[in-house]
């Protein structure tokens, strides 16, 4: 049983002790008031999203982050590489017998960003590094359709397929010779 | 009858009707999609029964119906805050069935990812907490601090939150330029801002009066239920995966795991779950300190691995200490394409199973300081 | 004739002959939409604004010049939120009836000295009355909510109602007990313009007697960060988490009201009222009409009164919020000790110090 004065005194002293760290609460939350803080260089943490203040723009942005995707279609070989791998099965790949044996006239390339998770499977194996990932993160649209990205060349009138089936003959029954 | 668990002499041992609320699936106060069932005397809980389910994707399913290389993605998902900890359980998983060793600059760069993961959940952590107080000062703090780690993250592996980053026998690509650099810088304004943490909240008497003494978590409870990690640390059991069972080379680290001491109230509750977590933010800065500064040179992966790839029969478990606790992965393969059988031992489960005793003879609002400082994750519960 | 009517007679503001009860009524009209409106919306940006900087965000900056008409512009958007216009005879009539109890309390605000409608000598208890009425009136709206949070904030607005009166109530006897009256006449002219001369500062149990004041009265009335009532991570904001539209703007406003009235009386209870140094009082007298002493007057109390509440949100922002049991428990356990204590303390300053 500790005595009347003991007990006074431990409360007064809680008393003074939660006095004073709700003080140096206060006074560790005042220099950002004043814009002065501990070894930071943004004045405000936060920032309006469309203003153009923001410091993070698409060229920010480190060399290696990913974003939406982009196939060079000139240097693609349609080999379906990605459309294998791709983890959510968004990349759908058609491809055409083109005018020459050894190219192939990649018809469809459509990538359905509303399903892409970015995990950037499919540019790893792209070996002719045509699919890239751009570094731009703005990809809202109003409609999921508008999400589909087309890179491919169109398909072709089977009166065309015809036509390079011809070429291709042509060619082949030219090197045979 | 409704037996008052505390004391009797407390007015609310008053004779009254229950009162029955359903918290959630969406709530402020619980960290993710579930729902408590609460029975409520005044302002006292009598019984909270947990309801999950909410937030399953199937998850142990997908890897099955995904090719090897395809699942690590998916792995992202499986708790997308500490998101390279389930990547690195599967690889290990994989490498020990396939027989891998993983260069030792890999494993390197592995660790390094790892703590800076576990820095961004226990800094998220602090600032779920500060929420559940409504101590919306210190969770900005917080978070503008965390944006600082996400950033070496992007800079490192080009993504935020869903990394993507670890393959089956390395890493996809070395430390980038400027990033030791930057590493070193972060932590240490960390360290100054655990100061500035300390000053704003952690002594603060109101933030002592809402956590210490509340729901407490004994060493036996946390053995008898398998709860590992922070919440079993905080009680006292000195048990770190990284320690027991060291994977990545942890053992060539030289740490100490802190325990919760029971400063300001009894050992295991909410406070020493609190301080816990930010001794483990300082013991991960200096983990990462020595990561960066013994960085071995040598390949990143195995470069022969990738073409052609096989996994042949076989099985194996692993285990890592995540942030949360440990996460176990039990992975069977038949020698297919894809993994035949993945299950995880996610460290949430057993504390789930933990909240119904722990609200039990608290009040109403215990409630969000309690789950927020068992840093639950949902999405791995459910997975 | 009343004494307050005494100072207005002469002057050309009303015409000759004006009854009292006219004069009065344009004197509360006038505080309500020209003091208390534009204060609640000015106060709720510079809350917004602090509190953003002190949190390291921006806060408002998208309406006029730096965001200042951004609580115009919520509350024009809470207005035409409204569904319903009115949900039936009895909630207008007890709107109605509310509202009215609760604003005629702004004929009891002392606001300079012309502005004393009620100056007897209990006319600074009459502030309990205001911040009852709106406990009482929070409660009823919590509870008639039907729903789990509604509930529980009501109750706890009203034991917080019930646990902060005692020590607040303590705390001003020890004003009274310096300035021999509860008149707002006299309480003012118990102090000087100069802080030294203030009530807070004249005695080490006065500045005691003042915190404590402040501080159970933001238990009575809710205030942040002792708002068990409002609490937002469990109850999601308890009383007010139904509201909407026009219900909330004017939920907000009430809500201002006591804050205001509260740290008003605060500062002319124990911060120097609306006293101005005797020269400046001279020279205005001399120079200008008594309505530019009135003004200077009421600006000089609006500006004390806006710093105390900022101090007030300062201190809410930095620190977290305790729970509503330890809300009514810091009342009970250590407000009303504390109270208790600068009243002795105060009574014997007097007879032992100043004698």
């Amino acid at each position: 049983m500790e005595s009347v004065f003991t007990s006074v005194l431990k409360y007064l002293r809680e008393v003074y002790l939660g006095v004073k760290s709700i003080l140096t609460s206060c006074f560790t939350a005042l220099p950002y008031l004043f814009n002065r803080r501990s070894g930071d260089l943004h004045k405000e943490v936060t920032e309006q999203y469309p203003d153009p203040v923001s410091s993070r723009t698409a060229d920010d942005l480190p060399s290696r982050s990913r974003g939406l995707l982009f196939n060079d279609i000139d240097r693609c070989t349609g080999c379906k590489a990605c459309e294998e791998i791709c983890p959510t099965k968004c990349i759908t790949v058609e491809n055409e017998l083109g005018t020459e044996a050894s190219k192939v006239w990649v018809a469809v390339f459509d990538i359905d960003m509303s399903r892409c998770m970015f995990c950037g499977l499919c540019v790893e194996v792209c070996i002719p590094q045509s699919l890239v990932h751009t570094k731009e993160y703005e990809g809202a649209a109003y409609y999921p359709r508008d999400l589909v990205i087309s890179f491919g060349r169109g398909r072709i009138t089977p009166e065309q397929r015809t036509k390079w089936a011809a070429i291709r003959q042509a060619k082949e029954a030219e090197e045979t010779l | 009858m409704i037996i008052d668990r505390r004391t009797g002499s407390r007015p609310e041992h008053l004779r009254t009707d229950l009162t029955s609320w359903v918290v959630g699936p969406y709530h402020g106060a619980l960290p993710g999609p579930m729902r408590v069932h609460l029975k409520l005397d005044g302002e006292v809980v009598v019984a909270g029964v947990v309801e999950t389910g909410f937030l399953h994707r199937g998850l142990e399913k997908a890897l099955e119906l995904h090719p090897w290389r395809s699942t690590i993605p998916y792995m992202d998902h499986l708790d997308p805050e500490s998101a390279v900890f389930g990547e690195l359980v599967l690889c290990l998983a994989v490498e020990e069935i396939v027989g891998i060793v993983v260069p030792p600059r890999a494993q390197r760069i592995r660790v390094i990812l790892a703590e800076l993961t576990r820095l961004s959940c226990h800094l998220g952590f602090i600032a779920r907490v500060a929420r559940a107080v409504g101590s919306d000062t210190m969770l900005h703090y917080v978070l503008r601090d965390r944006e600082k780690v996400l950033d070496l993250l992007e800079l490192q592996t080009g993504s935020r939150a869903s990394l993507n980053f670890l393959r089956f026998g390395g890493v996809v690509a070395d430390v980038t330029e400027g990033f030791m650099e930057r590493v070193h810088e972060t932590v240490d304004m960390l360290r100054v801002r655990l100061k500035e943490y300390n000053d704003l909240f952690t002594f603060n008497r109101a933030f002592v009066k809402r956590t210490a003494n509340v729901g407490i978590i004994s060493s036996e409870f946390a053995k008898h239920l398998g709860i590992s990690g922070p919440n079993a640390r905080a009680a006292g059991l000195p048990y770190d995966v990284r320690k027991s069972y060291p994977y990545c080379g942890y053992d060539q680290l030289d740490f100490h795991i802190p325990l919760g001491k029971g400063e300001g109230g009894t050992q295991g509750d909410a406070l020493d779950r609190f301080l816990l977590r930010l001794r483990e933010i300082a013991l991960g800065i200096d983990l990462l300190k020595q990561a960066v500064e013994s960085l071995p040179r040598g390949p990143f992966w195995k470069e022969s691995l990738m073409d052609n790839f096989e996994v042949p029969a076989g099985e194996a478990y692993v285990r890592v200490e995540s942030p949360r606790g440990m996460l176990g992965c039990h992975l069977v393969s038949d020698g297919g394409k894809n993994p035949s059988r993945v299950q995880f031992r996610v460290p949430t489960l057993p504390l789930l199973q933990a909240v119904p005793d722990l609200l039990v003879g608290g009040r109403l609002e215990d409630l969000p300081v309690i789950l927020a400082s068992l840093d639950l994750g949902i999405a791995e519960a459910d997975r | 004739m009343k004494p307050w009517m005494s100072a207005w007679d002469g002057l050309d503001v009303f015409p000759a002959g004006t009854p009292e009860w006219a004069v009065a009524a344009s004197i509360v009209g006038f505080v309500y939409f020209f003091v208390i409106m534009p204060g609640a919306g000015f106060m709720a940006f510079l809350d917004r604004k602090i509190s953003a900087d002190l949190q390291a965000r921006i806060g408002p900056n998208r309406v006029g010049l730096a965001g200042l008409f951004q609580p115009l512009a919520d509350l024009l958007k809470l207005l035409q939120k409204e569904k319903r216009i009115v949900s039936g005879w009895r909630e207008a009539f007890w709107l109605g009836l509310h509202t009215m109890a609760l604003y005629s309390t702004v004929a009891v605000l002392p606001l300079g000295s012309m502005f004393l409608l009620v100056d007897t000598d209990m006319s600074a208890f009459m502030l309990f009355w205001a911040a009852l009425i709106l406990a009482l009136g929070t409660m009823l709206m919590g509870l008639n909510q039907g729903s789990i949070p509604g509930w529980f904030g009501g109750i706890r607005v009203a034991s917080q109602a019930l646990a902060g009166a005692f020590p607040a109530m303590i705390g001003m006897i020890c004003v009274g007990l310096r300035a021999g009256s509860f008149r707002w006449s006299a309480v003012a002219a118990a102090q000087g313009s100069s802080p030294l001369h203030w009530t807070v500062f004249s005695d080490p149990f006065q500045f005691i007697a003042f915190f404590v004041f402040l501080a159970s009265g933001m238990v009575l009335l809710g205030i942040s960060p002792l708002d068990g009532g409002l609490s937002v991570p469990d109850i999601h904001g308890g009383v007010s988490s139904h509201l909407y539209g026009r219900r909330l703007s004017l939920f907000r406003l009430g809500r201002f009201y006591g804050f205001f009235l509260w740290s008003e009386i605060a500062v002319v209870l124990f911060m120097g009222a609306w006293n101005l140094p005797l020269f400046v009082t001279d020279a205005i007298r001399n120079y200008s009409t008594p309505v530019a002493l009135e003004a200077v007057e009421l600006l000089v109390l609006l500006v004390k009164t806006g710093l105390v509440m900022l101090g007030v949100t300062w201190v809410a922002r930095a620190n977290p919020r305790i729970r509503a049991d330890q809300i009514t428990d810091m009342a009970w356990k250590v407000l009303s000790p504390l109270s208790l204590m600068a009243l002795i303390g105060t009574t014997v300053w007097m007879i032992w110090v100043n004698h």
